[in-house]
């Protein structure tokens, strides 16, 4: 070995897409503003960036659920490999379950088990990125969408959710960013970061812009079930009769066990629209070639969703609906804080910042930049002068 | 073995019984729009490449008309045979995590510190250069692991070598993320050695890394220390890492003992891929981890380092409970628990190529020393009507419910995979049906007396 180290010449290096597409993401913001919390403060962090409730005792899971888990790991049944769409008996247990707030009965063919929502984010964009396409995102919206998309090189386009009208979708907006390449619209319902939630009707024009334009409906509803307003929940799953619908979801949200990993994806083709257009068989491809949720939470799905009772559910929601009515009242106290829409859903809400009233502070980054220095606390900056903060610990302190 | 009892009944076999009817296919009438989205060619190609199709087709070759199980030896998961059940302690170990109410939340995309240091002193038990936890990075199964690195690589231009036989995720992988890929081969007249010449023939300024997999899938060769330096010397001469596939490192059961490729890091930044899966057979937990064995740094100069761990950050975690259970589960690992696994493997190594030893289509060269796999070379010339080790296989699979993987699938044409990761009944019974179908397909050589014979009036002909 006779060449200098330091002279050494090496092939090989990083894919810049990566670095590109990791930095719009949520955990890259967090990452940032971490870094600036000041190590001499003895106050405990207040991190209400992210929707994460599951470290505080008020918001652990049922007990029910974890005793499924463990008796599908003492079973031995669930070590083995999955097949990529999942197992039998949990597609079964989630259609089940999704299908007691629809109209119709889902097929569990139409189940396909991920890691999380997430991986279900990850392969449905991957599936969609062909050379030259796009895909309608909202704004504000749910980081992750952008970094895959950003890492698949699929272009992304942004339609407006607005506040003055309780953050609908912009449809006429949406109507003219579409043209012939655009591929999917992303509705996210409850809303990440908005908290509002979408109405029948509301729901209802969505799908039939989507149809008129020829692009699925990516029906993005991890948060399910987080209304605690007047409008109840309502699937998008309603509507796959008027448009191809992909919807997504989670135990996560509900259960309060994001580290659990086990989402789903549900396709909505009773015309056989994604089928006949060859995506359904690019979707399979793509699963093929992915990796799947633990197979002994999969086999655990049966007995979570069947063994918890709705009394978990109702009691985690009400306190939900507190934090948020709490964080609402005193953030109405700020001055130079305005919340557009009382939140109504999910676990975040959309706060406009004043920046007028504001000495020495540049813009929202920096606003939360120095929070997190002086205060301990973690916040969510936003596009421009809209930042997002969760709620759901503000109760607690 | 009856045809209600069904071991394997986990296992992903196709039943017999028609699959649930398709969703109507009728497109709406009087619809004036115009879809936009459809199908990727590069989905497409890459999943091509992945063993399932093949393995699916051969499935669909089996029939109920045959009176015979399935038996289903061309792909691997020891994990639903009740002798590789996993050991208490592992399973003691994610109940404990999951009563703990600790394993509930999201973690950091590069894994919960306490896995990574776990994972970083188990390995060091073996390498010189002592890893750190933030040498470590979590990935949910080894498989995800590919993914993350390959994408993480890829750059207009660059390629990769990988071996041959190989791992066909690998070529998924590489195809799905753009990544060029060149073979190199494993040399069956070398007790499957790698081709280090042939390294050096194929690789070239837009090569980024040598895909090494030791101990060998599909193979079962273990690489000596002598072998592996000389790979970690080439690369380094041709300035690419190595990127070591070992997530069968306890699943060996020959003489060899398994040498880690990080010991070499000094001469070349190595990537190891590993997990639990194989060892502790539990490949449905899902965790597995990249180890950067890179003491000069080469890794964060390049900012490859950067680029997985951002990678990590966009892409799904293995879950919490997982991670959270992996300390105890590798403090606890226990060398008695291998030992019996690798004794049943070397059990059904032995029976295997005992029973070859009667069917002369059917060879295997080198008896495997570890992994889950046999390699036979089909002497396709003592056959009748069989042109390759597909049509073996699917006419197999027609005429016996015996599925085995054929050697096309990865890169060896005309050879045959067996999977011994399986209970010794299945084989003994799996080498009968084999001997049959050998038989009844062997050409049927003519001697002299034959002739002689054929040239008397037949028997037949004499009526009474």
């Amino acid at each position: 070995m006779g060449d200098n180290n330091g002279a050494k010449q090496w092939n090989f290096g990083a894919n810049e897409v990566v670095e590109r597409s990791s930095s719009l993401g949520i955990r890259d913001y967090l990452n940032n503003l971490m870094s600036n919390l000041d190590g001499q403060d003895k106050r405990p962090v207040i991190p209400l960036g992210h929707g994460d409730p599951s470290p505080f005792p008020s918001f652990r899971t049922d007990q029910a659920a974890v005793e499924a888990i463990c008796d599908a790991v003492r079973s031995t049944k669930f070590n083995n490999y999955s097949s990529s769409s999942g197992i039998p008996v949990a597609r079964k247990a989630v259609a089940e379950y999704l299908s007691r707030d629809l109209s119709y009965e889902i097929s569990p063919n139409d189940v396909h088990i991920t890691v999380g929502c997430l991986q279900a984010v990850e392969i449905l964009v991957s599936a969609l990125a062909t050379p030259g396409a796009n895909i309608l995102l909202p704004r504000p919206s749910y980081p992750m969408y952008d970094s895959r998309a950003a890492l698949c090189q699929l272009e992304v386009r942004y339609f407006d959710l607005l506040p003055e009208n309780g953050w609908d979708v912009d449809l006429d907006g949406v109507q003219a960013l579409a043209d012939d390449k655009t591929v999917a619209i992303v509705v996210i319902n409850p809303c990440n970061p908005c908290g509002n939630v979408f109405s029948y009707q509301h729901l209802q024009k969505i799908a039939e812009t989507a149809s008129k334009l020829g692009i699925l409906v990516i029906a993005d509803e991890v948060y399910d079930h987080f209304a605690f307003g007047d409008k109840p929940f309502v699937s998008m799953a309603e509507f796959a009769e008027i448009v191809p619908v992909i919807m997504l979801g989670a135990i996560s949200k509900r259960w309060f066990v994001p580290g659990w990993r086990l989402g789903w994806m549900v396709t909505l083709d009773p015309h056989g629209i994604m089928k006949d257009s060859g995506f359904s068989q690019t979707l399979t491809s793509v699963l093929n070639m992915s990796t799947d949720a633990a197979t002994f939470v999969q086999g655990a799905m049966p007995d979570i969703i069947g063994n918890t009772k709705e009394e978990f559910f109702s009691s985690k929601l009400e306190m939900v609906k507190k934090c948020a009515e709490f964080c609402y009242e005193e953030l109405m106290k700020i001055p130079c804080i305005t919340c557009p829409c009382k939140p109504e859903g999910s676990m975040f809400t959309m706060v406009k910042l004043n920046l007028s009233l504001l000495e020495d502070i540049s813009d929202d980054l920096d606003f939360c930049s120095k929070l997190a220095k002086e205060e301990s606390m973690i916040i969510l900056p936003g596009n421009n002068i809209v930042f997002l903060m969760s709620f759901l610990e503000s109760f607690n302190y | 073995m009856s045809e209600v009892e069904q071991p394997h009944a986990n296992l992903v076999v196709p039943a017999f019984e028609k699959t649930e009817k398709d969703n109507k296919t009728q497109t709406q009438k009087g619809q004036s729009c115009v879809w936009r989205f459809g199908g990727s060619d590069k989905a497409e190609k890459a999943s091509t490449v992945t063993l399932r199709g093949v393995i699916y087709m051969l499935f669909g070759n089996c029939s109920k008309d045959v009176k015979k199980t399935i038996l289903p030896l061309g792909h691997g998961d020891p994990s639903v045979y009740p002798c590789f059940r996993t050991s208490i302690e592992a399973e003691d170990a994610v109940v404990d995590v999951l009563r703990s109410g600790k394993c509930n939340s999201y973690g950091p995309g590069a894994g919960i510190l306490p896995a990574r240091r776990a994972v970083a002193d188990y390995l060091n038990r073996d390498l010189p250069n002592k890893l750190t936890p933030e040498d470590i990075l979590l990935t949910a199964g080894c498989n995800q692991g590919i993914e993350i690195v390959f994408e993480s690589l890829a750059r207009p231009n660059a390629n990769i070598l990988l071996p041959r036989p190989g791992f066909p995720h690998y070529d998924a992988r590489a195809a799905y993320s753009g990544l060029e890929v060149r073979k190199y081969d494993l040399l069956p007249e070398k007790e499957w050695d790698i081709d280090l010449e042939g390294i050096e023939a194929i690789a070239d300024e837009n090569t980024v890394a040598v895909v090494v997999i030791n101990p060998n899938n599909p193979c079962g060769n273990v690489y000596s220390h002598d072998h592996l330096k000389k790979v970690a010397e080439t690369a380094r001469k041709l300035g690419i890492m190595v990127i070591s596939d070992e997530v069968y490192d306890q699943t060996i059961f020959g003489d060899n003992p398994f040498v880690p490729m990080g010991k070499f890091a000094s001469i070349v930044p190595v990537l190891t891929l590993a997990g639990i899966s194989k060892g502790w057979v539990v490949p449905g937990w899902k965790i597995g981890w990249i180890a950067l064995n890179d003491p000069e740094g080469v890794f964060e100069t390049t900012k490859v380092a950067q680029s997985i761990k951002q990678n990590l950050d966009i892409t799904p975690d293995p879950s919490t409970i997982i991670q959270a259970a992996l300390p105890a589960i590798l403090e606890k690992a226990d060398k008695n628990f291998f030992a019996k696994k690798n004794k049943i493997l070397k059990h059904n190594v032995d029976l295997v190529c005992d029973r070859l030893k009667d069917i002369p289509c059917v060879f295997c060269p080198k008896k495997p020393e570890s992994c889950t796999y046999l390699l036979t070379k089909l002497e396709l010339s003592l056959m009748d009507n069989i042109k390759d080790d597909t049509e073996f296989c699917v006419k197999l699979a027609r005429e016996e419910n015996l599925v085995f993987l054929p050697g096309e699938a990865l890169g060896l044409k005309n050879w045959m995979r067996i999977t011994i990761g399986v209970e010794a009944h299945m084989l003994e019974d799996a080498l009968e049906r084999l001997k049959g179908f050998c038989t009844r397909h062997t050409k049927k050589i003519e001697t002299d007396d034959e002739s002689l014979q054929a040239s008397k009036p037949s028997d037949n002909n004499v009526h009474v």
